[in-house]
């Protein structure tokens, strides 16, 4: 006789008798993990920063991410959302997601309280290539939102900071209201040890940082494309000009990384809403290098 | 491979033996046309039909399927179990085997296992059968006319009997219990070939043959034939939703009434839906029909190809009869053939 063939998602407490947490995630990759939200921290009027800890002891001892990797987070009876991870992976046991109200989903996150539950899984994606980007300068530039998943590789150099060379960061936003993580720029302000440049492009009175786009800093930078990684994050119409700067400094084409953003809905390479060409944004990047991105149509 | 010859008479038997213990899905008569149905009996079935309005693909990734069940009040799992019986899809053509044979490609990845699709994998059994093609097939052209994996029997008819290639010892024991399976004669083999040559010589040739495909989707990407083409597209996914191997779909949740309780599904999506590249915050990366049709077509027509190494297009001519605007990937052919036209002149 033939057998049916079968699929079983059990409550967490049922699922316990397995040893660690790398097997059930594995064997299920749909199914999301229950994390508590431990720390909210407002970050301007539509944005706020939340500090998330996976319940299940198993579970959270194995997940490993990289910075440049995102998580699919559930709301159940919501739905689910990609978010790019914005803490260091130099920092375990905890995940921190830096969240625009913008939709139906952010909306109801942003309504949540420290002790609410949410699902978790991942990580998923292609990193920036953290030990590779070792020994080099290095040079960020973070546009608006894309300064979220450029943090997790900021806070992962600075907490490995004598293994980098120089490193610069370029940070853009629209206004000074919209200005995000303005306390940890502060203080790396006053390390010597990191080129800060904060631009908006609409100052107020108060604004004593620089003024204009992005690329405006360029202007005045020297770099050594030969020992430089470059890596971009920020809204799609950034990509083209903050490149462009990249390589007329100098810098080699699998030198200068980017994370895209698309809607990656399943986060495996499967369902189709974040391809881009032939490539699955979800398995494939969101981190590409820009001889990657080049060969694949419709990229930017 | 292993083959064998059974008489036309025994295929009842076989239909009946795995009634036992199968469920047996069929192409059977629906209206107009012709559809993929479970059967009960051996004459409800159609041995000789031309394509099916829709394919197997449901029998591998539901139109709508449950992932888990969940509490929204508590944030947590409810008990939830998906249990798919074993079935036969009997009488797919071999372009419909090889849309499977693409659709496990994509879902079987070592890094995401998916137990759902596996699920029904593994309780599928294919038994297939020779075809001639209509005005709208283009197998041929694709590389798919011809299912050499992926079955687990295959039937072609040649003529009062059937030649039976077995691809698996679960069928090779259902057809040696059922049937009287005799080993392949000189005459079998030689009306085999006869039947092979008879199908591929019965395709329609107004459908362009064209070499380097992939490479001509990159060199015409940005060619004003896309904007006439998308400009067309009524955004309708009947192209999606017909194709044998178009497998995106979205995830949603869905509560139940109570409000509480509720679960999570998959449901099948299509590229050439307006939303579906749409970000939160507004940005769609695909915002007009040109770029949703070249995408469609770029993925069936290259992109799969530059991951797994075979075109995700089977021609099986589905989408050409279901389109209302007359898109298909036959329009792309002919497009790619007239420009080979110009530069030869």
């Amino acid at each position: 006789m033939p057998a049916s063939t079968s699929v079983e998602v059990q409550p967490l407490s049922e699922a316990a008798a397995r040893e660690t947490g790398a097997e059930p995630m594995s064997a299920n990759p749909y199914r999301p993990w229950p994390a508590r939200i431990t720390s909210i921290t407002p970050l301007t009027a539509t944005e706020k920063l939340f500090e998330f800890r996976l319940i299940d002891e198993r579970i959270r001892n194995a997940f490993h991410h990289e910075p440049g990797q995102f998580v699919e987070v559930s709301i159940f009876g919501v739905g689910e959302a990609p978010i790019s991870i914005s803490s260091s992976p130099s920092k375990g046991g905890f995940i921190e997601l830096c969240v625009r109200r913008a939709g139906e989903f952010t909306s109801r996150l942003h309504e949540m309280q420290c002790g609410d539950i949410v699902g978790i899984r991942g990580p998923y994606g292609k990193a920036f290539p953290f030990e590779e980007m070792k020994h080099h300068d290095i040079l960020l530039v973070a546009g608006g939102l894309g300064i979220a998943p450029l943090r997790s590789l900021i806070n992962n150099i600075h907490d490995e900071r004598s293994e980098f060379n120089k490193v610069t960061i370029i940070y853009g936003s629209r206004n000074p209201g919209e200005v995000m993580f303005r306390d940890q720029f502060e203080m790396w302000r006053h390390r010597k040890d990191f080129d800060l440049y904060l631009t908006v492009d609409h100052p107020d009175d108060a604004w004593d940082g620089e003024v204009g786009l992005v690329t405006a800093p360029f202007a005045h930078l020297e770099i050594d494309p030969a020992n430089t990684y470059g890596a971009v994050c920020g809204p799609p119409v950034m990509y083209r000009f903050v490149v462009e700067e990249m390589r007329k400094k100098g810098i080699s084409y699998d030198h200068i990384y980017m994370s895209f953003e698309r809607h990656m809905k399943c986060g495996m390479g499967k369902c189709g809403h974040c391809q881009i060409g032939h490539q699955y944004c979800c398995i494939d990047g969101p981190v590409f290098n820009y001889w990657e991105a080049k060969n694949i149509q419709g990229s930017m | 491979m292993l083959y064998r010859v059974i008489d036309a008479s025994e295929l009842p038997g076989l239909i009946e033996a795995f009634l036992r213990d199968y469920e047996v899905i069929a192409p059977v008569r629906k209206g107009m046309s012709y559809a993929f149905e479970p059967v009960e009996d051996f004459s409800s079935i159609e041995l000789d039909y031309p394509t099916t309005l829709t394919s197997l693909k449901k029998y591998y990734l539901p139109p709508r399927e449950t992932l888990f069940r969940f509490d929204a009040r508590e944030g947590m799992l409810a008990p939830y179990e998906l249990t798919v019986r074993p079935r036969v899809l009997f009488g797919a053509h071999a372009c419909d085997i090889n849309a499977i044979n693409n659709l496990n490609l994509a879902f079987d990845d070592a890094r995401y296992p998916d137990p759902y699709y596996d699920a029904h994998k593994r309780a599928n059994m294919i038994v297939g059968i020779s075809c001639s093609p209509s005005s709208t097939c283009f197998c041929h052209l694709l590389e798919s006319d011809e299912a050499r994996s992926g079955y687990d029997l295959f039937l072609t008819d040649i003529g009062g009997r059937y030649f039976v290639s077995i691809g698996s010892v679960e069928a090779a024991n259902i057809l040696e219990a059922a049937c009287n399976p005799r080993e392949a004669t000189d005459e079998d083999r030689r009306a085999f070939r006869a039947s092979t040559r008879r199908r591929q010589e019965a395709f329609d040739e107004d459908i362009p043959d064209v070499q380097e495909i992939p490479m001509l989707m990159d060199a015409f990407h940005s060619d004003a034939f896309w904007a006439e083409l998308g400009g067309r597209c009524l955004s309708c996914t009947a192209c999606s939703a017909v194709c044998p191997t178009c497998y995106c779909f979205d995830i949603v949740d869905v509560l139940d009434p109570s409000g509480e309780t509720g679960s999570r599904d998959r449901v099948w999506d299509a590229c050439t839906s307006p939303q579906f590249a749409l970000v939160t915050g507004g940005h769609n990366f695909r915002e007009d029909g040109r770029e949703r049709v070249r995408h469609r077509m770029y993925h069936k027509l290259n992109g799969f190809n530059a991951n797994h190494g075979r075109y995700l297009c089977v021609g099986c001519g589905r989408c050409v009869r279901a389109c209302k605007a007359d898109i298909s990937p036959i329009e792309v052919l002919r497009f790619f053939s007239e420009k080979g036209a110009e530069d030869a002149c």
